[in-house]
């Protein structure tokens, strides 16, 4: 089974009568394993929709969802996934390290193990010297880096991220994404990243999903075709140019509405 | 310029004390001033000399400050243990409330009903009817206190195991966490500033609420009691009603102090 996710005509419609909004309208997805795939698209698209069927925290109005080739319930109680939010989420009270324990401990896990594994997570994200400190201490970039660690550390095949550097400089953005890429090229992870930058959909991806508003829909998606590992070098190609100007374009065909950024 | 810097150059540590000084000093100016200016007599408002000479008079059991002592850490045993026992049924309420959207609408007009009722008219009953039952005398006190403390604690507990945002919720969901998971390691931490807002709330009242508990006929021991006595030989001893007041507020001071120096302990991961 190398579908990693499968969307089988999934329609999403959130309210009855007056209020009813069509979210999602009959989406076909499949996502193989060990892809990176962005979902872009301006606000009020569903792309952040899309992203919580796949991690059962909304259930579809119709259609057949498959993640891991189970149904998303199974998925989420199997933890075949990893969550990363806009917002870091940490929780507060507790220090780094504690924080990346926090989904070992939910499931678990023993203790030599949990501590070891959340260190080598926080090592790969470059914070080793910041167990001890609480999140406050922490720049945003940071606290999100802590919060990559903690969807790492329980190694689920998929990780879901919503907006993950939405929040930050583009100094700071562009890093993470290099960062994510190493990352990603080290755990072989399947990666669904939602996001409403251009630059960082095409940098990221293997594939873009480009989505119209209201009602959401996919209508096109793009293959990346630019070699791993990709550099600062990348940005500047003319492959990369013309690739960002095709999702561009995509984007502006398809809307007369709704606001891109980037 | 130069009168900055040199304010800047005291230590902040003289200056907290320095200020505190000037405030008692003003104080004790505005006391003696307005008796002096207003003409009060020795019952309206004594003299402080005779508020110190109060608490030094002897009696039989020593000197008065130590009888006041004693009733004020009796008060004390009866209000802390009307501060714990609120403290933990108004959580354990809150927990229910949270956990049982029903519990909360049916029986919340009731909590607010209970502290509607002036706590005075109910405290003599509720001194009568638990000393009925034989039980001791410290124990209707320490229900009233417990009947002032656990409202602050439910109304701000619920509101605080509710304050989790959505994010930090969904992130439970992902990892299939289970409500006693969730109520554990995301609603209590996340409660904890709202819950010690309210203890520091409910440690005055516990105490308020022992003394209360003190003021029916009947009682004999307790900072409450003595308090009633003062107030009926005012005439002639115009220094001590205002000793029991001292002692009483000192003892509230001290509660609400543990409290808040257990929460800067607690809540260390929050301030710089």
């Amino acid at each position: 089974m190398s579908h990693i996710i499968e969307f089988d005509q999934v329609w999403k419609i959130f309210g009855a009568g007056e209020s009813e909004t069509i979210a999602l309208q009959n989406v076909d997805l499949t996502v193989e394993t060990g892809e990176f795939v962005s979902i872009i698209g301006p606000s009020g698209c569903g792309k952040s929709t899309l992203l919580r069927l796949i991690a059962d925290l909304l259930p579809p109005s119709k259609g057949d969802i498959r993640v891991n080739g189970k149904t998303p319930r199974q998925a989420r109680l199997d933890r075949d996934y990893g969550m990363v939010f806009q917002a870091p989420t940490l929780y507060e009270w507790r220090t780094v390290l504690k924080n990346v324990e926090l989904p070992l401990e939910v499931m678990r896990s023993a203790r030599e193990d949990k501590r070891g594994r959340a260190v080598k997570m926080l090592d790969l994200v470059g914070l080793s010297d910041f167990q001890n400190h609480y999140p406050r201490q922490l720049s945003g970039g940071m606290q999100q880096r802590v919060s990559i660690a903690r969807a790492l550390v329980f190694e689920p095949t998929l990780i879901l991220m919503d907006e993950p550097f939405g929040a930050l400089d583009e100094f700071t953005r562009e890093r993470l994404n290099l960062e994510l890429l190493d990352i990603w090229a080290e755990t072989h992870k399947t990666v669904i990243f939602v996001t409403h930058s251009i630059s960082e959909a095409v940098f990221l991806s293997s594939r873009v999903v480009v989505m119209t508003p209201r009602p959401g829909k996919i209508a096109r998606i793009i293959d990346i075709d630019l070699s791993y590992p990709r550099n600062f070098e990348t940005r500047e190609s003319d492959r990369f140019f013309e690739l960002v100007t095709e999702v561009r374009e995509t984007l502006k065909e398809e809307f007369t509405r709704g606001e891109i950024d980037d | 310029m130069r009168d900055a810097s040199l304010v800047a150059r005291i230590p902040t540590q003289w200056l907290r004390w320095g200020v505190a000084l000037l405030l008692i000093a003003l104080a004790l100016f505005l006391w003696e001033g307005s008796k002096t200016f207003f003409n009060l007599p020795d019952y309206k408002l004594p003299h402080l000399a005779q508020i110190g000479e109060a608490f030094v008079r002897p009696t039989p059991q020593g000197p008065v400050w130590r009888v006041l002592l004693q009733d004020t850490l009796y008060t004390g045993l009866e209000a802390f243990l009307g501060f714990v026992l609120g403290g933990i049924s108004g959580f354990l309420l809150a927990a229910l409330f949270v956990h049982w959207k029903p519990a909360e609408r049916g029986l919340m007009p009731y909590v607010v009903a209970s502290q509607a009722v002036p706590i005075i008219a109910l405290a003599p009953m509720i001194v009568v009817g638990v000393g009925r039952l034989g039980a001791p005398p410290w124990l209707s006190k320490a229900i009233i206190a417990t009947y002032l403390t656990f409202f602050p604690v439910t109304i701000n507990a619920t509101r605080g195991l509710k304050s989790v945002d959505r994010d930090a919720l969904w992130l439970m969901h992902s990892y299939a966490a289970t409500r006693q998971q969730i109520f554990r390691k995301l609603r209590v931490p996340a409660s904890l500033p709202y819950l010690f807002t309210a203890l520091k709330i409910s440690a005055t009242a516990s105490v308020i609420g022992a003394i209360i508990g003190e003021l029916p006929v009947g009682s004999k021991r307790g900072i409450g009691v003595q308090i009633v006595v003062g107030s009926q030989y005012n005439t002639f001893n115009p220094g001590f009603l205002w000793a029991t007041i001292i002692m009483a507020a000192l003892l509230g001071m001290l509660f609400y102090g543990v409290v808040a120096l257990v929460e800067r302990r607690a809540l260390h991961w929050k301030q710089e």
